[in-house]
């Protein structure tokens, strides 16, 4: 990966220079921030994550596994108590809600590390300890031939430093 | 529920919600002074050291239990429910407050859970985790609890799914596994900041494992922010659900006491109010010792204890509704037994549960209690002992006192029992000592996002959506 890494300390900066940025078409942007800000992903008009498509698959198979186990072992071994049915949807339904709560959460959760690409076995080029810290982060994908416009970008609008990257 | 006012129609940053720490001025200020709370002292080693050697004890005691049998730890008929069950429900319901703050405030957006939450939910992932020991510590070959699971075995045997303590496996295993993951998935971006900031090899190989390469960037706050979402929205009924089982395994009974369709509301508002008791009595030493009153303020813990007041109310209303309920029944076994309760043999267990439960919180009407640090720790040890006894009062009386005047009998718990209740209680600070010293107390990236951000020019408020505050003409939706 090629490209140029700004780091500003302040969020008006990093929002207008991320503005700037899509003026002029670089649209491989990523920014690091030590905390999520809605400004920045209003800057990026970042599309709504998909974890909740997960969420709601996870739920609908949780909640179909949580019938289903204790149906099963009720037609497997039927306990008959004079005209009760031998398999009670009613106290089903604690099983029921619990794994689809069980199941969805997991699988909210893998699908926050599937989208997020986490866990990673290296940071990426160009991330600095200082974007956990106070700092923001512009990182802009570009070639050769683009690298030197997005760093004069980013130097114009504030960032404190300014690194190429390869 | 209160509508922001958004002059453009943006959203506002979830925890800044009404919540201003006016001592803390930036973000590096933040990183300092909680990764400043990591390292050990002496008093925290002197604890650490008390929690294990009660954790000894009940170890001792539990293993004397095993080779003795269950008759060690005072069971007799007609009580064969004690210590162990009663302190099984405390601790769940030790656990409830964490998830109340963590999930559910979140979703209210109540800005004063944002320095108090990742103690309280540390405070509930250990609570089920000792919660949890002890339906395994009360059976008599405890080495086979796992057959209350369902899986695949030769024996071709399956639980029962209409029994209550099947329904409690796996309402506990959800809550453990779901409120476990909660805490971790919120805790990997400070992890992230500990990583970067770490200078011992070992340790930041430590911290860059657990962060699994976390690294702020706009896609992965996106996506943890969403996750972070439904995992608050899934945990919210989850924390009214675990404890409305937990009632059922006294409430599918028919035994008098027992057998009544209040328990499941009763058991959350008093797991919510037991709770609260803990937080303070955790999240007040820690501030004055950690030096981080100017994080939880006043202001949050007088927030917290108006939460505190209000479950009271809920929870001494539902004594009184039960005692109503018996005296309107016309159930001379449910009444004989209401009465056995208050006045007769557990009426020392029953008058200490009402007095610290429902007498002493009656102090938080007054503001200058509430903002007074000293008595709200004081209130929340009677709260914690006064939650204790009434699961005592829950669980004992009934069994002692069923149907039959033949069946009448008393309980004794023995030093099997306190012993192993001793034991919880190391178990449980043990842990949370050990999470005191190594992670942070407090959630570094949240508190960022109260504080109002660096900016160039100081009069551009476009872009900081903390400067949008609730306004009261418009919480009511339209006049």
């Amino acid at each position: 990966m090629q490209g140029v890494i700004g780091a500003f300390s302040e969020l008006d900066s990093t929002v207008h220079a991320i503005e700037e940025l899509r003026k002029q078409n670089f649209n491989d942007i990523a920014v690091f921030s030590p905390t999520p800000r809605h400004e920045l992903d209003e800057a990026l008009a970042a599309k709504t994550s998909a974890v909740r498509r997960f969420t709601l698959v996870g739920g609908l198979l949780g909640v179909t596994f949580g019938y289903w186990v204790p149906i099963w072992i009720s037609d497997y071994w039927p306990i008959v108590v004079g005209g009760k049915p031998i398999a009670s949807w009613v106290p089903y339904t604690i099983i029921g809600f619990e794994l689809m709560v069980l199941i969805g959460s997991l699988s909210t959760v893998f699908g926050m590390f599937a989208l997020a690409r986490l866990p990673r076995l290296t940071l990426t080029v160009g991330y600095d300890p200082r974007f956990s810290h106070g700092h923001f982060g512009v990182w802009v994908n570009a070639g050769p031939d683009r690298a030197p416009q997005a760093a004069d970008v980013l130097r114009k609008m504030g960032a404190e430093e300014v690194r190429n990257e390869r | 529920m209160a509508t922001m006012a958004q002059p453009d129609g943006r959203r506002p940053n979830v925890p800044s919600a009404g919540n201003r720490l006016p001592a803390i001025e930036n973000y590096e200020q933040v990183d300092r002074e909680i990764i400043g709370t990591l390292k050990p002292t002496l008093g925290w080693f002197a604890l650490l050291g008390g929690a294990i050697l009660a954790l000894l004890i009940g170890a001792g005691s539990w293993t004397y239990q095993i080779h003795e049998g269950l008759g060690a730890a005072g069971y007799h008929p007609p009580v064969m429910w004690g210590v162990y069950i009663i302190s099984f429900v405390f601790w769940v319901g030790i656990g409830h407050a964490g998830t109340l703050i963590s999930a559910i405030l979140y979703l209210f957006r109540a800005g004063f859970r944002t320095t108090i939450y990742r103690a309280s939910e540390a405070m509930t992932v250990f609570a089920v985790m000792t919660a949890g020991l002890f339906p395994i510590l009360h059976l008599g070959r405890p080495w086979k609890f796992f057959w209350l699971i369902p899986y695949p075995n030769w024996r071709l045997i399956w639980p029962n799914p209409k029994s209550p303590l099947v329904w409690d496996v796996f309402a506990i295993l959800t809550y453990l596994t779901v409120s476990a993951t909660f805490f971790y998935i919120g805790l990997i971006p400070d992890i992230a900041v500990l990583r970067d900031q770490e200078t011992n090899p070992i340790r930041k190989r430590i911290f860059a494992t657990l962060a699994l390469g976390w690294r702020n960037s706009d896609t992965e706050w996106r996506h943890f922010t969403r996750a972070y979402l439904f995992l608050a929205a899934f945990a919210t009924p989850l924390v009214l659900s675990v404890h409305s089982v937990v009632s059922f395994d006294f409430a599918m009974s028919l035994v008098p006491g027992w057998h009544a369709t209040i328990f499941p509301p009763y058991f959350v508002a008093g797991a919510i109010f037991s709770g609260i008791g803990m937080v303070f009595t955790i999240i007040i030493p820690i501030r004055k010792f950690m030096k981080l009153e100017h994080y939880v303020t006043i202001n949050d813990l007088d927030a917290a204890a108006k939460l505190c007041l209000f479950t009271s109310c809920v929870v001494g209303l539902a004594y009184l509704t039960e005692f109503q309920v018996a005296w309107m029944s016309g159930n001379r076994v449910e009444q004989e037994y209401f009465w056995n309760r208050v006045f007769g043999q557990w009426a020392w267990a029953a008058w200490i549960m009402l007095i610290c439960n429902m007498v002493l919180p009656i102090s938080l009407f007054s503001q200058k209690l509430r903002r007074n640090t000293t008595w709200l720790f004081i209130l929340s040890l009677f709260i914690n002992l006064g939650m204790w006894f009434e699961r005592f009062v829950i669980v004992v009386p009934s069994l002692s006192h069923e149907f039959e005047p033949w069946q009448w009998g008393g309980y004794r718990p023995t030093w099997v029992d306190f012993g192993i209740l001793l034991g919880s209680f190391g178990w449980f600070f043990m842990w949370f000592l050990l999470f005191i010293r190594q992670l942070p107390v407090m959630a570094i990236a949240e508190i960022k996002e109260i504080l109002p951000p660096k900016m160039k020019h100081s009069h551009d408020r476009t872009h900081d959506l903390d400067a949008v505050t609730i306004d009261p003409t418009l919480t009511s939706g339209g006049h």
